[in-house]
């Protein structure tokens, strides 16, 4: 199995490297490094070089995953699919060779901004740059997969994006959210009660008060802890280490990283194969 | 070898393939005829698991991986390698030791005879040599079943005969074959088993010699009008055709040969040819699909 991902992964990889859309990323991140990295201006803090440079790494990664993911949707590669057992093989080396691809290229702009103008880190804050940046990357990755027609089956990516825009407005916008709901609610049970079923009215005062807890509620908590490991990350690298909670937080990126690539080989494996000519 | 039960796929409304069973036993070459959208390329997609069937069953008892060398219809490379570089990652991706890959490489190049534009750009191949290229990665790894779909599609002459001859060696080692073509000719020079689709479904499926065998008949041609024997030539039997100088004996009628050339001489009539003939793929082919 190794073999056969790693001699796809290197194809689309190399591929990808001498084409313009791989010409383009890395203009891209020059760019990048030259706009927030300027060796003309100030020397950055360390938690900026690594959380900008983190955040070059995400974009990276998803944009690379996005182009790669493409060229393999290509019709040209039926008789290498057919070779393999199992698809999913080859979408491990889609998502391998993105990831590969960004990582270099942020590895690189890294070492060039150290280099040039770097701030000077310590041992610690070294330590800290590998998990932050792998999880991350490995994480946009996998969810840019499911942003791919090679991936997508029918309406699944309206639905993983729906599904995470979903989260991240409750998240921001919880409390407005509870308030409303509990209105909601409390106006309900006024009208129960008022035609006296007054039993299922005070199950929808119950309901009313469970929401006005906001962002305290279970709910609140729940989606806390879904978005607790990227606080944790910024919080590591403006503070220069890992608290021992704040360590899991990589670990976590990759638990959903991994479940978010088990969703896309699902997609992916069951789906009929309409490659682009 | 391969096994296909009441396998149906639809997209949407269409039917592409409608409730099709059909058994290739090992070592045989089957040939898939059928008009433009008859189902034959969905059902190389079905067989190479390219599209998923929405009902029955496809099994494969082909054995160790790679189990299938698929030529797809259309002609589509990484035209940026090079012929020795996509081959190199065919055979990479197929089970083969790496100190095995240079030679299945060169091996597979060598029966295809192309050999000398090893070190050509894909897209400086013409269209004879990507043909024989998508033949050449279908034979590394050496796979039991292949799927050739169109392999002579757009050849010269010589260049369809190359493909055949490809075709019968593998046929000769053994392997099991599956071919789509609009060429009756190579079909009937290479398969041993023919199929017949249209909307769908098979409408026509025999061995091929059994196939090219049905329906002999008999063509005499004379010297001038048969008018004045029609209805004595045609009381012999129902199976006599006749048109203005030509008798036809059809299956049992064939039997009466004797008896027909008797009566055209004793009439004065003078026998110009006698040909004797089985019916030809092209007939087989268009009362199938009517």
């Amino acid at each position: 199995m190794n073999q056969r991902i790693l001699a796809v992964s290197a194809y689309l990889f190399r591929s990808f490297l001498f084409s313009l859309a791989g010409l383009l990323y890395i203009l891209l991140a020059l760019a990048y490094y030259m706009v927030l990295f300027d060796p003309r201006q100030l020397t950055p803090d360390p938690d900026y070089y690594i959380l900008v440079l983190g955040l070059l790494g995400l974009a990276l990664s998803f944009l690379v995953t996005l182009s790669i993911a493409a060229r393999a949707n290509n019709a040209s590669h039926f008789p290498l699919i057919v070779r393999l057992p199992s698809r999913i093989e080859y979408l491990t080396a889609v998502f391998f060779s993105s990831t590969l691809y960004a990582s270099i290229i942020q590895f690189v702009i890294a070492l060039i901004a150290l280099v040039a103008n770097g701030p000077s880190l310590d041992f610690r804050e070294y330590l800290l740059i590998p998990p932050l940046w792998i999880s991350g990357n490995v994480l946009f990755a996998v969810l840019s997969l499911h942003a791919t027609d090679l991936v997508t089956a029918g309406w699944s990516r309206v639905y993983v994006f729906a599904t995470i825009g979903l989260l991240l407005y409750l998240q921001s916008g919880l409390d407005v959210l509870s308030d409303w709901l509990s209105n909601l609610f409390n106006q309900f049970g006024n009208t129960l009660l008022a035609t006296g079923l007054d039993a299922l009215a005070t199950l929808a005062f119950d309901m009313a008060n469970l929401f006005s807890e906001g962002s305290s509620s279970a709910l609140g908590s729940a989606l806390s802890l879904v978005f607790w490991p990227f606080k944790a990350i910024v919080e590591a690298a403006i503070n220069g280490h890992f608290t021992p909670l704040q360590a899991l937080a990589p670990a976590f990126l990759m638990t959903y990283a991994a479940l978010l690539f088990v969703l896309a080989a699902k997609f992916f494996s069951k789906k009929d194969l309409f490659l682009s000519e | 070898m391969l096994e296909i039960l009441n396998i149906t796929k639809r997209f949407h409304t269409l039917v592409a393939v409608d409730n099709l069973t059909l058994d290739v036993p090992q070592g045989e070459v089957l040939g898939v005829l059928g008009p433009n959208g008859a189902g034959k390329t969905t059902l190389f997609k079905l067989i190479a698991g390219f599209l998923k069937p929405d009902r029955g069953l496809i099994r494969s008892s082909a054995g160790a991986w790679p189990t299938i060398g698929y030529k797809p219809e259309r002609l589509l490379y990484p035209n940026h390698l090079r012929v020795h570089e996509y081959l190199n990652m065919v055979a990479a991706i197929s089970n083969l030791p790496r100190g095995r890959i240079k030679k299945a490489v060169s091996e597979s190049l060598e029966r295809v005879d192309l050999t000398y534009a090893a070190d050509k750009r894909i897209k400086e191949c013409s269209k004879g040599m990507r043909q024989r290229l998508g033949l050449a990665q279908a034979i590394i790894g050496d796979p039991q079943l292949f799927l050739l779909d169109e392999p002579s599609n757009g050849l010269d002459p010589e260049g369809q005969a190359e493909i055949c001859r490809q075709i019968d060696n593998l046929h000769q080692e053994g392997k099991t074959i599956v071919l789509a073509s609009h060429q009756l000719q190579e079909v009937t020079q290479v398969c041993t088993h023919l199929v017949i689709m249209n909307q769908g479904s098979i409408h026509y499926e025999n061995q091929m010699k059994a196939a090219l065998a049905e329906r002999p008949h008999t063509r005499i041609l004379v010297n001038r009008d048969l008018s004045t024997l029609q209805s004595l030539l045609m009381h012999l039997h129902h199976d006599i055709e006749l048109s203005d100088r030509e008798i036809v004996l059809n299956y049992d009628a064939i039997a009466l040969r004797p008896n027909v050339l008797r009566i055209l001489l004793s009439n004065g009539y003078d026998i110009i040819r006698i040909e004797q003939s089985r019916v030809t793929l092209a007939e087989i082919y268009a009362a199938a699909v009517q």
